[in-house]
């Protein structure tokens, strides 16, 4: 391909003023295949389905079957099936109760750990080893950890069966998820400290502000913006967990969350239409979460 | 005095995190009967590393590895190709059309996998690629985020120098390889490793599409293996497999410290 568009190039580089802006054009035209890889894998993989997964909200499906119509029946299903209540329960609980002390705590860890000394450095990077880990590997880990003679009971002479209760279960996958999370969002947030100028204090501390002030009168109001999208991420991030619920618990005292259900009702009930029903509802909940937060952001910004 | 104090607390919590993956270590190398040991024992009485051969004497564990490797350079590569070309064309050329592509492919960053694997699975039963490494691949082939960061950073790279290629008769491809890329290579390494990380995190895709022991990659495989060991005396493999699956993504963040930390930035939009 290269040698044919240099050739094309050649050829009509010889021209006049007229082959000129031919030749333009064709480059631009070999420019724009150029995003077709791209753009096809994303109308198939992407594109297509995400709308498809409407279209099968209101079918009956099975994927050996051809899917029946059954207009809403799947979300008056969903409306009335307690499970799926219950789901989205531990799907809120699991997000508030993990990612509502991880962007407090990486917020903490910013502003404590912004200097960039080189101690200070070392410190960042513990917070940070957890990101690196994956979900899967990590949760085995934890199993041991919670373990009733694991390490977190061990060391705080703890006598608690984290995994195997439905009171502690809930608690078991929040503990490991702010483990896990809190160093994602202390990478956010020193990110957006990095970015604010540094006379903004300075001139805080001429004016006399104690730290305290300096913190909810300066940092925090520039740190907004960047607090909104962490929040939004923390909800998309929050309800997408599933690995750790598997690997834990697999689903059981009450951790069974909303992408745990959706993966059962299609794949071992077999009811992909209910499943995309489900999905629907997510995207929509997303989409209303992330505007709302953006708005409620921008409002008390000003 | 109270920043010593702020910095003390700081770096005890950071102790705390980390002692969570030292646990973790120390654990597979325990011989089986001290792992549970109460009270707790951090050191081993003596190093167990054939702890690690458990994994790969008793389970398929070194084919969920290879699978895994396999998988994500595979489409770590593909993302470099797709994301690069994207990238390049949205950013250096005018076509009608052009922007609507780009805005759509920002758009499919609001639908998370989540919402929409039911049918991407239904589309890959039709196609014959359950179990099967196209599926695991080929739907994972580009990303918008890549395309976005790629086409910032070509963004970057003056007119003026593609222009002066152009003279020279240098062609569309040949430009892109020999001016742009050069100047991109930061950008494409920090997407080279957002993307593998991605890759050896996924969990849920390929639990759905490679269940068999051929095409299982590493999280599906080890979930399968945790699943089959249960109790105690299944521990100290499991521990090793856990370990070994660590390694790979905790050695590249140690060795490329800077640019994971970038890659983590952007990938939230804030560089």
């Amino acid at each position: 391909m290269t040698t044919t568009t240099a050739r094309t190039v050649r050829v009509s580089g010889s021209g006049r003023a007229p082959a000129r802006r031919r030749r333009v054009h064709g480059r631009d035209l070999v420019g724009a295949a150029l995003s077709l890889p791209a753009l096809l894998l994303f109308a198939f993989f992407a594109i297509y389905p995400g709308l498809r997964v409407f279209y099968l909200s209101l079918f009956d499906y099975s994927l050996t079957a051809p899917p029946e119509f059954v207009g809403l029946d799947n979300f008056r299903f969903l409306a009335e099936d307690p499970r799926f209540r219950q789901a989205v329960l531990n799907s809120v609980f699991y997000t508030v109760g993990t990612y509502l002390p991880a962007l407090a705590l990486a917020l903490a860890l910013a502003v404590a750990l912004r200097r960039k000394t080189r101690g200070l450095g070392w410190v960042r990077l513990l917070y940070f080893l957890p990101v690196a880990t994956s979900w899967v590997a990590i949760s085995v880990v934890w199993r041991l950890v919670l373990h009733p003679d694991g390490l977190l009971n061990e060391t705080f002479h703890l006598d608690v069966n984290w995994l195997t209760s439905s009171s502690t279960a809930r608690w078991a996958l929040v503990i490991m998820g702010i483990w896990k999370e809190t160093g994602f969002f202390l990478i956010l947030f020193l990110a957006g400290l990095a970015r604010m100028p540094e006379e903004v204090h300075e001139a805080a501390l001429v004016d006399g502000a104690n730290p305290w002030q300096r913190f909810w009168r300066v940092t925090f109001p520039l740190l907004k913006p960047i607090t909104a999208i962490c929040s939004v991420i923390a909800v998309i991030r929050g309800f997408q967990a599933f690995s750790p619920q598997v690997v834990l618990t697999g689903g059981a005292f009450d951790t069974e969350v909303v992408n745990l259900f959706v993966y059962k009702t299609a794949f071992e009930s077999a009811r992909m239409g209910r499943a995309s029903a489900v999905a629907v509802l997510m995207f929509a909940l997303l989409i209303a979460v992330t505007l709302v937060q953006l708005r409620v952001f921008r409002r008390t910004d000003t | 005095m109270k920043r010593l104090l702020v910095w003390a607390l700081a770096t005890a919590g950071g102790l705390a995190f980390a002692a969570v993956l030292a646990y973790a270590v120390l654990s597979a190398l325990k011989p089986g009967g001290e792992v549970l040991a109460v009270p707790l024992r951090w050191w081993p009485s003596r190093f167990e590393w054939h702890n690690f051969a458990l994994p790969f004497e008793q389970t398929p564990f070194a084919r969920y590895y290879a699978n895994s490797v396999f998988v994500g350079v595979t489409v770590t590569l593909l993302n470099l190709v797709t994301c690069t070309l994207a990238g390049y064309s949205f950013s250096k050329f005018s076509y009608p059309g052009r922007n609507v592509a780009f805005v759509v492919v920002l758009a499919t960053l609001m639908v998370p996998l989540e919402v929409i694997y039911v049918p991407l699975y239904a589309l890959i039963y039709d196609l014959g690629w359950v179990n099967s490494f196209a599926g695991l691949i080929i739907p994972a082939g580009t990303s918008a985020f890549g395309i976005f960061l790629m086409r910032q950073a070509i963004d970057s790279v003056p007119d003026e120098l593609l222009e002066a290629a152009r003279l020279d008769g240098a062609g569309v491809l040949r430009t892109l390889l020999t001016i742009v890329g050069p100047l991109v290579r930061g950008p494409m390494a920090a997407l080279a490793l957002f993307i593998f990380l991605m890759n050896w995190d996924s969990h849920l895709w390929p639990l759905l599409v490679a269940s068999d022991d051929d095409h299982r990659t590493l999280p599906v495989g080890l979930a399968a293996m945790q699943a089959n060991n249960l109790g105690a005396s299944g521990i100290p493999m499991m521990m090793a497999a856990a370990v070994l699956a660590l390694v790979p993504t905790v050695a590249l963040f140690l060795s490329l410290q800077k640019r994971f930390v970038e890659g983590v930035a952007m990938s939230a939009g804030l560089r």
